[in-house]
């Protein structure tokens, strides 16, 4: 009862201006995207596409071991190949360049380049420019590196009692711990003593990436006569934590510029990319030439610090009554080399701990270790994706173990809608919700009932169909305390609680609005976005409005996407400038149409008078007197000519945690929710499955265009599809990563996916947000591999076979087939 | 045979998108990088470079090609198409237009290639069946789109095409 | 990832291509549809000194029905083949095993000489030629010799063809009517190579199986017979049982490569399932 009265207290803290509407303009239309055009005609310009005069090219020599000390470098041959303009070692770079930027505390310095040790394979540990990447690549060829190979880490379980030689960073001590946590929330003794099942499961959730179809690059031109850089690259946080890269190369943060460019996707894991922009400005200063630097698909795969989650889960459930009520897990995550994130991965996931479920207690024993692959970073879901999985597990463990119904037993589980906005165990707000809803609308959607009898009709002729259910969350609008508030109390590190969305808008003298957005286009839908709500803020038609990025040197604060964030606050941003620019017009027009402003509005364009709208003035009538008329308005000190407006939106709820982080409090309120519904078939000789079915339903609030929506639905759930069944980045007992290619890292193909994946909405606006938007961009890949997985299982239940670790590869499943039928 | 100049650069005539072209060009420039570099056709992107993904596929004398897995020296006397033949922003090529009706694409990165090889198979076969369009785009990888829209999107181009040649 | 330099010629004539060939020994590598030469050079792991363009040689290029046996050009492109009425008609496993080569682009480019020659051990088409009983043409300045399939493929990537030999020509001889026939694959993904894949012909006379062949790739360090299996069948009653049984036996005797997406175990299941499900189709196909 107290939760839900400190649940009702949140309502007084939102900062909504525009409710969720009866009927809107633009905002839930299908618009045809205003980004495809150019991308269509093969005039997108991403990074590659940039050519400056006088460009070098650089290409890095990669550690082919994972784990050695350099002992000595030969660059003589290399130098000495006509073409090659420099060639600079790890421990050249660093004499210029300090490390690059790290969340984690302490910190865990990285450089651009290695200096002394190689952590992992395909670690860059020489950079060559040249006049060709061709000729780069063949001064790679001429390095000779001696290395003294140390122990390489690679089992996580083992990293924990490493010492001596086979710590990476002994600077940190003489341990691979990279950082241990143990938190409790709520009253999970007692929940433990008072159930009646205790549901034990050990899970593995195996590495994979985002691996976006382009690579990361970035282009350095070094002013000399300035001393300012210039760095184009396809990173995302920019405008945000951009000038740790000035940090990097030892400037002040003005003395950088950095020009975003549209993204080939990034899927996170372009989020924060530092390392390239490092890298060519240190080559840039030290050659005096522009130099672009573009990852190969080798260097991608083996060494853009974009690897995710790598966890092991020891968890144990309680149930009572057939309600859930504790969930207490240890988990080992395996970071790779460096830990430029920290465990913020393991924050987010607090956020939606308890995903839809009534669960009154959380206690979670957290280690974090280095091993020598490559390190983690950022991919759709940010460790939240993983919660998710051990959730479903663990509520499909319990099904299995009391013979419950899987859907009932979701539903009598479920936060009632009455209850929102609900506090859960961590400290997190859940906005609101419906998620019986969304089951039901899933149920309706794949005909849940009709599939239950094809399957007893499948099972009846020996064959193995299963149906998997995921009800599960998909938290919206990151902030940045999830950052640090897991670190060591005494030394939080850098704790940062802003995360902002800035916007410019200007409308030009012809009426027509210009937005520059402050974070990069990444294969999400920003302008389609920023257009939509623009129209239905200013009643615009979309065609006059166009969409601009700022650079650095240019921009306001602002994130950019990340954690299904940039949809809500660019919405908020632009209802913030739009309500600027809507005062400036009723003011002109008011002057205009000697009328009081606050006895016009706004209506199709035109600003005119509430009771009399044929009386009125256009946009475009208007700004052309803001502009250009000054003199026939009266002195008015504030106003000024032009019609222009910014403004940054930070985040719409967030709050501190206490002093023991027992509360961790609201960080990530704006909650969706999801269900995924599948069915599958097993070959049980090959252990090959087939999608027979799949339906997902989602609920991210007010839809501002449901098409973009759906493709992010699709598109997610063909990712989660992957990480279920296909992708793993393997290493070896020796930390040689086997499947770096695109032929060995199976990435979904056409044939991988369904071929009809059916989405549907519910619609359960945020009372936090613009509109009541929540955010929808990661979600398919948060539901899809529970569901699998739970498919899976259903299928061979007649075989006993209990799916607890990914990727469900035909290996994998064989094997477990194999085991079950000859025990 | 093919005779190299003195700098080991040997000289090709070939037409892009119409266009002839006369170059040198030393014998290992992969033909992605010839496109993109020596002709500025930077509508042909570079995924993997090792043949898998298809983001780089081209035309070859009508038929698609990995542009990675081809040297520039061996397309004398070629015809090449890549993305920039298809249509323009103001009168796009019905494909394209489908595309974007049907949200076949989120990043646009893999769109160029994928286009090619509906482009491929509607120039084959006007009326290709659902799953012939998924045998012809699977030879190329998307990352965003889960491939659905895709697939509606050729069949949506197909049968539009179809009904204006009647 | 470029390809390190090379120096290249583009032969205008077989005999032209054969007296540089002998010229150059093992610094030449013949460039057919590129499809598995180039990303090995993209990736550096081969650097030819120079690269013997073969896409000029018209002459290689052929599909033809002559002598009782269909007569392959080493450079006809793997669409060619897989579009091909003649070859549906009168090699329908070659047709049926290209449903799972690579993709359609991929399949543009590439060449059924390339392929064989290149001899990837999870590659379909020297399975099908070794069930086939195809023999390979390799020519060379000195003439030509006509070498069994079984006796080409040595090893990963090892064939009978020596460094001044082109492979020429492909011979398949045509089945007998009332030949059954099957190819079963699984692979990681549609497309890819595979982790285990069966192609097997097999006719039955007097209720008895007879010139039973069952060829296996993606499982060893080549395309390979199962001699043990085909033994156990040949002059039996055809049965499920009798198919599970040779099937049993083929997987006892392979000696399975491992990687990391199939191990010894799982290679062994999937060829004793296709195996199984191969005689089976095959069986089926049987005319009388």
């Amino acid at each position: 009862m107290t939760e839900l009265a400190q649940g009702k207290d949140f309502l007084k803290m939102s900062r909504q201006q525009e409710g969720p509407r009866e009927t809107y303009s633009w905002i839930g239309k299908s618009m045809k995207r205003v980004e495809d055009p150019r991308l269509l005609t093969g005039q997108g310009r991403y990074i590659d596409d940039i050519q400056l005069p006088n460009m070098a090219h650089a290409a890095v020599l990669r550690s082919p071991h994972a784990h050695a000390r350099i002992k000595s470098i030969d660059t003589a041959k290399a130098k000495a190949l006509p073409g090659v303009i420099l060639v600079m070692t790890g421990a050249e770079a660093a004499q210029v360049t300090g490390p690059t930027a790290t969340f984690s505390s302490p910190p865990c310095i990285q450089y651009c380049l290695a200096v002394d040790k190689v952590r992992n394979v395909g670690e860059g540990v020489v950079a060559v420019v040249a006049e060709s990447r061709y000729l780069a690549e063949d001064a790679i060829d001429l390095i000779d590196v001696d290395y003294e190979v140390l122990p390489a880490v690679v089992d996580p379980v083992e990293a924990i009692t490493s010492s001596g030689d086979a710590v990476l960073h002994p600077e940190r001590g003489d341990t691979n711990v990279a950082l241990t946590n143990h938190s409790v929330f709520g009253p999970i003794e007692e929940d433990f003593q008072n159930a009646d099942h205790i549901i034990r499961r050990k899970l593995r959730w195996s590495r994979v990436g985002g691996t976006p179809m382009e690579t990361v690059g970035a282009i350095a031109d070094y002013d000399s006569g300035t001393g300012k850089f210039t760095i184009y690259c396809n990173t995302s946080m920019y405008n945000y934590v951009g000038w740790l890269i000035a940090v990097s190369l030892n400037i002040p943060a003005h003395k950088l510029n950095i020009i975003p460019t549209i993204a080939g996707g990034s899927f996170g894991s372009k989020l924060f990319i530092h390392k390239l922009p490092t890298l060519t400005g240190t080559l840039s200063r030290a050659c005096g030439r522009p130099v672009k630097f573009m990852e190969d698909r080798l260097d991608n795969l083996t060494n853009c610090d974009h690897h995710a989650c790598d966890r092991i889960y020891d968890a144990e459930l309680a149930v009572k009554d057939g309600r859930m009520t504790g969930l207490r897990f240890k988990v080992i995550d395996d970071y790779g080399a460096y830990f430029q994130f920290g465990v913020g991965h393991h924050g987010n996931a607090m956020s939606q701990a308890v995903g839809p479920y009534k669960i009154s207690s959380i206690e979670m024993d957290l280690i974090a270790v280095l091993t020598n692959k490559c390190q983690q970073g950022a991919y759709r879901g940010f460790g939240s994706e993983v919660m998710n999985f051990l959730l479903e597990r663990m509520a499909d463990a319990a099904i299995d173990e009391l013979g419950d119904d899987p859907v009932e037993f979701r539903r009598r589980n479920f936060i009632p809608p009455e209850e929102f906005p609900y506090v859960i165990p961590t400290g997190n707000l859940y906005d609101s919700g419906d998620y019986a809803a969304v089951l039901d609308e899933a149920a309706r959607l794949l005909d849940y009932q009709g599939w239950r009898k094809k399957q007893a009709a499948a099972r009846e002729e020996g064959r193995y169909v299963g149906i998997g259910i995921a009800t599960c969350h998909e938290r919206s609008v990151f902030s940045a305390t999830e950052f640090w508030f897991l670190n060591p109390k005494d030394q939080p590190g850098f704790t940062l609680t802003s995360s902002p969305e800035g916007v410019a808008v200007k409308i030009d003298p012809t009426g027509k609005a210009l937005v520059t957005l402050q974070a990069p286009f990444w294969g999400n839908s920003p302008e389609t976005i920023a257009t939509q709500v623009l129209a239905e803020q200013l009643t615009m038609d979309p065609a006059d409005i166009s969409i601009n990025y700022s650079d650095t040197d240019s921009g306001l604060n602002g994130t950019g996407p990340g954690g299904s964030r940039y949809t809500v606050m660019i919405a908020g941003a632009l209802a913030g400038a739009s309500a600027k620019i809507k005062e400036k017009l009723l003011k002109v027009g008011g002057h205009m149409l000697e009328a009081s402003p606050s006895d016009l509005e706004l209506v199709d364009g035109r600003v005119c008078l509430k009771d009399v709208p044929e009386h009125g003035k256009t946009i475009a009538e208007v700004a052309l007197h803001a502009h250009y008329f000054r003199l026939s308005m009266p002195d008015d000190p504030e106003l000024t000519s032009g019609v222009d407006a910014t403004y940054v939106y930070d985040h719409p709820l967030t709050t501190m945690p206490n002093e023991d982080r027992t509360d961790l409090g609201v960080f990530y309120p704006i909650m969706g929710h999801m269900c995924h519904m599948v069915v599958v078939e097993v070959d049980p000789e090959t252990g090959k499955l087939a999608f027979l079915d799949y339906v997902a339903v989602h609920d991210c609030g007010t839809m501002v265009n449901p098409m973009t929506l759906q493709g992010h639905i699709r598109g997610g759930t063909a990712s989660g599809i992957g990480t279920a069944l296909y992708e793993h980045f393997f290493y070896d007992e020796n930390g040689q990563l086997l499947n770096a290619s695109f032929a060995d890292y199976l990435i979904p193909g056409l044939h991988e996916v369904p071929d009809d994946l059916r989405t549907g909405h519910v619609e359960t606006p945020s009372p936090f947000t613009e509109y009541g938007i929540k955010g929808g961009g990661e979600g398919g890949r948060m539901g899809a591999p529970p569901a699998i997985a739970g498919a899976v299982e259903d299928a061979l239940r007649p075989l006993g076979v209990k799916v607890d670790e990914l990727p469900i590869s035909s290996k994998r499943l064989r094997a477990l087939i194999r085991e079950a039928q000859n025990s | 045979m093919a005779t190299a100049s003195s700098n080991g650069r040997i000289p090709i005539a070939l037409k892009v998108n119409g266009v002839a072209y006369e170059r040198e060009v030393e014998p290992r420039k992969l033909l992605s990088d010839f496109l993109r570099e020596d002709l500025a056709l930077t509508g042909t992107h570079v995924g993997c470079e090792h043949g898998v993904c298809g983001t780089c596929n081209v035309l070859l004398n009508g038929e698609t090609a990995r542009s990675c897995l081809i040297f520039a020296v061996q397309c004398d006397g070629a015809e090449l198409r890549t993305i920039e033949s298809l249509g323009t922003i103001d009168k796009m090529h019905p494909l394209q237009e489908a595309f974007w009706e049907k949200h076949g694409l989120q990043c646009g990165f893999c769109t160029p290639g994928m286009l090619l090889s509906a482009v491929e198979l509607l120039e084959k076969n006007a009326d290709p069946s659902r799953e012939e369009i998924r045998e012809a785009i699977s030879s190329n990888f998307c990352r965003c789109t889960g491939y659905q829209n895709i697939v509606e999107a050729v069949e949506f181009a197909a049968k539009r095409m179809q009904e204006a040649s009647q | 990832m470029k390809p390190p330099p090379f120096r290249y010629e583009k032969p205008t004539s077989v005999e032209g291509l054969l007296a540089t060939l002998a010229e150059q020994g093992d610094g030449a590598k013949i460039l057919a549809g590129g499809q598995s030469l180039v990303p090995m050079m993209n990736l550096r792991l081969v650097y030819p000194e120079v690269l013997l363009d073969i896409n000029g040689l018209s002459e290689l290029d052929y599909l033809r029905l002559e002598d009782g046996m269909l007569r392959i050009g080493a450079l006809t492109r793997h669409n060619t083949l897989r579009d091909s009425d003649l070859l549906a008609e009168r090699c329908p496993l070659a047709a049926a095993a290209y449903r799972h080569v690579a993709h359609a682009t991929i399949r543009n480019r590439g060449t059924l000489g390339g392929n064989l020659s290149h001899a990837d051990p999870a590659s379909e088409m020297p399975a099908v030629m070794l069930c086939l009983e195809a023999s390979l043409v390799l020519r060379s300045n000195a003439g030509e010799r006509s070498v069994a399939a079984s006796d080409f493929f040595q090893g990963a990537l090892t064939t009978a063809l020596q460094s001044h030999e082109l492979l020429t020509e492909i011979r398949i001889p045509l089945a007998a009517a009332g030949t059954g026939w099957s190819f079963q694959e699984v692979s990681p993904r549609k497309g890819d190579f595979a982790l285990a894949a069966v192609a097997a012909t097999l006719q039955v006379s007097n209720g008895l199986c007879q010139r039973v062949r069952i060829a296996h790739a993606g499982v060893e360090d080549r395309a390979a017979r199962a001699g043990s299996a085909e033994a156990g069948i040949e002059g039996h009653a055809p049965g499920e049982e009798l198919f599970a049984a040779a099937a049993d036996e083929a997987a006892r005797a392979v000696d399975p490569t491992e990687s990391y997406h199939a191990d010894g175990d799982h290679k062994r299941d999937l060829l004793r399932a296709l195996i199984k499900r191969a005689l089976s189709e095959a069986h089926g196909r049987c005319g009388a």
